[in-house]
């Protein structure tokens, strides 16, 4: 329902997608995880996927926003911020996100017997397949942790030198002033109406 | 013992469940007004060290908000139907610490209008709902708005928006330096014949009462200040209640039942304190300000042989007619950048639609605004939301963050008896107290003026510019911060809850006040209008236990 300071509201798919992605119902305290995971994962390396997985995990996340002149998913180390999520603050998704990957490579290997694990295919191919199933649960769950893992504090893993937020012009500062943009270096002030003019 | 502290055997003057928006201010009004005063909080006390930009933890982990791994809800659109655990996060949210939501809030602090208050009488009856006037004229209003603006602190433009109502006093501050979609807003807001105005705002301008001013960090809108420019209770009203030597804070302090005498009054509130353990602290008589869902949960967790509906519930009324302000919205992309990441969400706002026009077919109307809502990691779950979910395409649409803006439209919600807050019959918490259970459906009218003024807003970005505008697809409400109506407030015991002194019709020393007095919706941002609501209950409390009269 709400958006603004009332937070949120209408949009169900979105915010239910949205909030889904904060689903947390393993933990009875954040804190706890929020620390853990925030003073130990600054490194890449993985702990919950295996090998395997992570490799098809790291391929959806270059679809979703691939490097190009520009860092993408791959340079933000979002597939190690997805494999700390799912040992740490996001562990509550574990189960149905590997069941949902595993129906994914089930789908890969259906698709295309003779090509080997998702991670290994030409990227066209890879492309054409990712259009088959981006309305899925799955899809739309890695999708929503790839932004996430994209753009939050680097302390979580990802993000990794802040480059998620270079790429997209946000500026982590805690202080600025006016002109904040464009459009208000020149603004003359604000004119009062007349008192006949509603 | 040091001053100001007290034990639960003691008898206090009053408690005060809930240091919100409202509470705050009721503890402060009542403590500085001589009285003993013990005021429990559920959530923690935080302060500015613990405050940071982190969008993973206040958005996505609970960070400060209530938690449905420890405090589960339920959910269903109709009463016939069994209501279902929620998942992802909860149905009515708010913050949940030392401050409640006016320490997440965005600040947007219009003052309700006249015509909030009596619109049933100006435009006759909505069939099926509880469309009624309030108890109480924006006049008799008036004077406690103006002690908000100047005791809470709100930057602004007197006289700027010609729909204003009559005000006896300038704001305490100037209005915060306009952005650039504020600039764009009132662009095309002019050009349309429009009449936008500088956004009046529960944040410091300049220093205030303390306070530094605003340091245009941007990060407003679900999270807690950390310069305390944001005008929250945690930074004004709370440290200055305590200040008095009247009043104790109890964090984590969790109150379950509000415990009732032979002789129908209160005698004190039980609460789980941070260890899980039981107690009781009495009270000569008790303010509930746990804001509009939690509210009506305490009053019905404390039935009783004498009250088996729940506590002040003869009504029947405790927990219905929520009403939850529609929001929609219209994304906007321009050829410049804006940067609205930087400084506070909103700096313009348009009130021309504000009233409701029979003529347009459905009861509603609101306000607009120009904001980019939440920082990058939520913002990019929206666009994905509305257009290409991955690719190039997508990076592409994630490198104009900096160019783009939104245009809010807040929307009223009629009050319909259905739309409800109660306890969930299975469901337990934590605590193993019975969870809330929400029932919502939002009233036609609500979709038909969250429609209307979401065309209001694609027409005001266009005239403004814009190189692209999208609408955010309207859909039925699932959620909401805006958490009003479940304890109105009347002259008549058996239509309402609470008289027009917040006073229980049934209960002489029980009082309720926060968002769940309201009797309409107004237009959204509630929060201005339930803390003059608070200043207002406050006086009139403190004289009532002045002349023996609780």
């Amino acid at each position: 329902m709400q958006y603004d300071d009332s937070l949120w509201r209408s949009r169900r798919a979105l915010i239910q997608s949205l909030l889904a992605t904060g689903a947390l119902a393993a933990f009875g305290s954040w804190s706890e995880i929020y620390a853990a995971a925030k003073t130990t994962r600054t490194d890449a390396r993985k702990t919950v996927l295996t090998t395997e997985e992570f490799a098809d995990v790291d391929a959806i996340t270059v679809l979703i926003v691939p490097t190009d002149d520009e860092p993408g998913a791959r340079e933000a180390r979002v597939p190690y911020f997805i494999d700390t999520a799912l040992g740490s603050f996001f562990a509550a998704r574990a189960k149905e996100f590997r069941a949902g990957l595993a129906d994914f490579q089930a789908r890969a290997k259906d698709a295309q017997p003779t090509l080997g694990a998702f991670s290994a295919w030409p990227s066209d191919k890879q492309i054409s397949f990712l259009k088959t199933v981006e309305k899925t649960d799955f899809f739309l769950l890695v999708r929503d942790f790839t932004v996430i893992g994209l753009l939050t504090m680097p302390e979580y893993g990802g993000n990794h030198q802040g480059v998620g937020w270079k790429l997209i012009g946000f500026v982590d500062q805690h202080v600025f002033a006016p002109p904040f943009g464009y459009y208000d270096r020149d603004y003359a002030g604000f004119k009062p109406y007349e008192p006949k003019s509603i | 013992m040091s001053a100001g502290r007290y034990h639960d055997r003691d008898q206090v003057d009053f408690v005060v469940v809930g240091s919100g928006a409202a509470g705050g201010i009721l503890a402060r009004e009542l403590s500085v007004a001589g009285f003993s005063v013990v005021v429990l909080e559920q959530g923690p006390r935080l302060d500015t060290a613990d405050f940071e930009h982190d969008e993973l933890k206040y958005w996505f982990l609970a960070g400060i908000t209530n938690d449905i791994a420890t405090s589960p809800q339920t959910f269903r659109s109709s009463l016939d139907q069994e209501a279902k655990p929620v998942v992802g996060g909860p149905a009515l949210k708010y913050a949940r610490m030392v401050g409640g939501s006016s320490v997440h809030f965005t600040g947007n602090y219009w003052r309700f209008h006249e015509v909030d208050f009596d619109e049933r009488t100006r435009l006759g009856p909505i069939a099926g709902t509880g469309f009624a006037d309030w108890p109480i004229r924006y006049s008799d209003l008036e004077p406690y708005y103006t002690r908000v603006e100047w005791d809470i602190g709100v930057s602004g433009l007197a006289g700027a928006s010609p729909f204003d109502p009559p005000r006896t006093k300038p704001y305490p501050m100037p209005p915060l330096p306009v952005k650039s979609s504020g600039v764009l807003f009132e662009r095309g807001a002019r050009r349309l014949g429009l009449h936008p105005f500088p956004a009046p705002m529960a944040i410091n301008s300049e220093p205030y009462r303390g306070r530094p001013a605003c340091m245009h960090c941007g990060f407003c809108h679900g999270y807690a200040c950390e310069f305390r420019a944001k005008s929250s209770t945690l930074f004004n009203m709370i440290p200055e209640a305590e200040a008095t030597g009247k009043c104790e804070v109890r964090a984590q302090s969790y109150a379950v039942r509000i415990e009732t005498a032979s002789n129908g009054r209160v005698t004190g509130v039980d609460y789980f304190d941070a260890q899980r353990r039981r107690h009781l602290q009495k009270a000569r008589a008790v303010v509930v300000a746990a804001n509009g869902a939690e509210t009506p949960r305490l009053l019905l967790l404390s039935a009783s042989s004498r009250f088996p509906q729940g506590l002040a519930n003869s009504s029947g009324l405790v927990g219905k007619y929520l009403m939850c302000n529609y929001v929609s919205r219209v994304g906007a992309v321009f050829e410049h950048e804006l940067n609205e990441f930087k400084s506070v969400q909103v700096t313009r706002v348009v009130h021309d639609f504000y009233d409701a026009d029979p003529r347009r077919g459905f009861y509603g109307g609101g306000g607009l605004d120009a904001r980019i809502g939440p920082q990058p990691t939520v913002w990019a779950q929206h666009l994905a939301a509305e257009g290409p979910s991955w690719g190039p395409e997508f990076k592409k649409r994630l490198r104009e963050f900096p160019r783009a803006m939104v245009i809010t439209c807040h929307g009223t919600a009629v009050p319909v008896a259905s739309n409800s807050v109660d306890l969930d019959p299975k469901l337990k918490d934590a605590w193993g107290l019975p969870a809330l259970r929400v029932t919502y459906r939002d009233h036609p009218n609500d979709l038909a003026n969250a429609r209307f003024l979401q065309d209001r807003g694609v027409e005001i970005a266009e005239a403004a510019g814009a190189l692209r505008v999208a609408r955010a697809e309207i859909t039925e409400s699932t959620s909401t911060t805006s958490l009003l109506g479940t304890c109105r407030m009347g002259n008549d015991p058996s239509s309402s809850v609470v008289d027009r002194y917040h006073r229980s019709h049934e209960v002489p020393n029980l009082f309720v006040c926060d968002g769940s007095s309201l009797v309409t919706s107004g237009r959204g941002q509630p929060t201005m209008t339930i803390q003059a609501l608070a200043f207002r209950a406050a006086e009139h409390i403190a004289q009532f236990a002045r002349r023996g009269e609780i």
